[in-house]
């Protein structure tokens, strides 16, 4: 059974219909990147995944179960909403004090996910006083509080500076290692392609892609080979009389339609020194744009 | 539910409002009696316990409890709220509780306090003062009162959700709506969730000196519980609908 599975929800507000018969899965032990224009749904569908926000239609559920109707939700679930608040009069330590008794977890645990998102020194500091960085820590030692299952994530490196993405994406990595299942949106698609091993983009409500990274960027134009020789024109020619479309730029070939398991052999029949070969990836932006018609 | 009691508890104790508040309602009353007890040459016994019995306690409990709710959408706490209890009903009835609870501590502590030093004033004027029995008789009918009202400000507060439209709301129902009931209908206003009915509990005459009766305590009581439900399920019906967007 899929760690978090929605399956056809729809969401309406008033007129405006933010998500439309929305369905994809995320597994344990992966992260799984959701992505989307601004306005896609992205974070209606996580709130709808939560239960703050009521679907109009379909379910949204984490092991057959919605959040609600799980037992220990915050030992269960841990979720970091874009923007999340905190009272400003209040510090980090007792911000999660509290959350540590409604959600019945040890009050040791407070200062062992202090550690970990490295706000220790900054624990009995008032909320007011945190940049935003620091508020996205403190946001995401919450959701590690219960040491749960599901971590869900939006937009978690809003604020953060280049070490706390590095040291964000290291958290993704080791969380899915550990056989968590890891739901993460985010607008930042290079970061993304780092972090995730599986891919869900929706556009206007409405899914548009969903695979693993792999999938995601090949695309369904089929495989696509770049090969580097000095002698372009004797090689294309060669790749051409086999059927292969090539496309030229300079000393370098794009030859689509073939792997580089089916570009070496050619190569080396017709013994073209050959200075690189490699599969053609398109860039997780360049598949994005592709999949949301260049909206956003 | 214990968890979530706690957890509002550990909030109420963990951010300045509940010690400002509880200071302001004690510095305020404080203020009166001393002034009273000092300047005054003529006191009856039920001018005694009348002075004991009409603090400020009850205004500051009510916005102690407002605060509470309202408080979770002005600060947009209400989403790691309702995240770490998902069950909206219970969420509200742990409040509910937890600022009853509060108002009590607020009572007592301010009720306990003005009733020493106006004891002491009083004695050293060599002015007649009240036993300990019936010390004991304002004090339980002060603590039950706030405890309402505190109870009736977190309703309040998750009806209206707007802190600042609530708490100018409740003031305006407190000092002008409710007297003017009063005033105008005193077997309507002697019902009133922040003046009339409490007023019955506590056994105040009419602040406007008409001759209506209070409501006894029995039946002040029962209304304040009326008006405590009415208000919980006012607010359990907003915010279990509500998307939190």
């Amino acid at each position: 059974m899929p760690a978090v599975e929605i399956s056809d929800l729809s969401k309406r507000f008033g007129k405006v219909e933010a998500v439309k018969g929305l369905s994809f899965e995320v597994q344990a032990g992966r992260v799984t990147g959701f992505l989307g224009p601004n306005g896609a749904g992205k974070s209606t569908t996580l709130r709808a995944l939560l239960g703050l926000v009521r679907p109009t239609a379909g379910t949204a559920t984490f092991g057959g179960r919605r959040y609600h109707e799980l037992e220990r939700p915050s030992a269960q679930v841990g979720a970091v909403l874009e923007d999340t608040a905190f009272h400003p009069g209040r510090t980090g330590r007792n911000h999660l004090r509290v959350l540590a008794a409604a959600g019945e977890h040890p009050t040791d645990r407070v200062d062992d996910v202090l550690s970990i998102v490295g706000l220790g020194a900054a624990a009995n500091r008032r909320a007011k006083g945190y940049s935003m960085g620091m508020r996205q820590r403190l946001a995401i030692a919450a959701a590690l509080l219960g040491d749960p299952e599901v971590l869900i994530l939006d937009e978690p490196t809003n604020g953060l500076d280049p070490p706390g993405i590095s040291w964000m994406r290291g958290l993704l990595r080791e969380q899915a290692g550990k056989g968590r299942a890891v739901l993460v949106s985010s607008h930042l698609l290079a970061e993304v392609a780092q972090s995730v091993d599986d891919v869900v983009i929706i556009s206007h409500g409405e899914l548009r892609g969903h695979g693993t990274l792999e999938e995601v960027l090949g695309g369904d134009d089929g495989p696509a080979t770049e090969v580097r020789t000095p002698d372009p024109e004797r090689l294309a020619r060669a790749l051409e009389g086999r059927g292969y479309a090539v496309e030229r730029a300079g000393d370098v070939l794009l030859v689509l339609g073939a792997s580089p398991e089916q570009v070496g052999p050619v190569a080396a029949d017709e013994q073209v020194t050959v200075l690189g070969l490699a599969p053609r990836v398109r860039s997780l932006e360049a598949a994005f744009l592709a999949l949301t018609g260049d909206e956003s | 539910m214990k968890p979530l009691l706690r957890a509002e508890l550990l909030k109420l104790r963990t951010t300045r409002t509940f010690v400002v508040l509880t200071a302001s309602a004690l510095a305020l009353s404080l203020l009166v009696v001393v002034l009273s007890t000092t300047l005054a040459d003529e006191w009856t016994e039920q001018d005694v316990r009348d002075l004991f019995t009409a603090d400020f306690t009850g205004l500051f409990i009510l916005l102690l409890g407002v605060m509470g709710m309202a408080g979770e959408w002005r600060h947009r706490t209400i989403t790691s709220t309702v995240l770490a209890a998902p069950k909206r009903l219970q969420l509200l009835g742990a409040k509910t509780i937890s600022y009853a609870a509060a108002g009590l501590v607020v009572s007592l502590i301010v009720t306990v306090t003005i009733m020493g030093v106006g004891t002491l004033i009083l004695s050293a004027r060599d002015l007649p003062t009240v036993g300990l029995g019936e010390l004991a008789d304002v004090l339980w009918r002060n603590l039950v009162v706030a405890a309402f009202l505190g109870a009736f400000g977190v309703g309040i507060g998750g009806l209206v959700r707007n802190q600042i439209v609530a708490i100018v709301g409740l003031l305006i129902l407190t000092f002008a709506v409710e007297p003017a009931i009063i005033g105008l209908a005193p077997d309507v206003g002697r019902f009133g969730p922040t003046s009339g009915a409490p007023n019955g509990l506590l056994g105040l005459d009419d602040p406007f000196g008409g001759d209506s009766e209070e409501l006894s305590p029995a039946v002040a009581l029962l209304v304040l519980i009326g008006w405590v439900a009415l208000a919980y399920a006012a607010a359990a019906a907003r915010l279990e609908r509500r998307d939190l967007v």
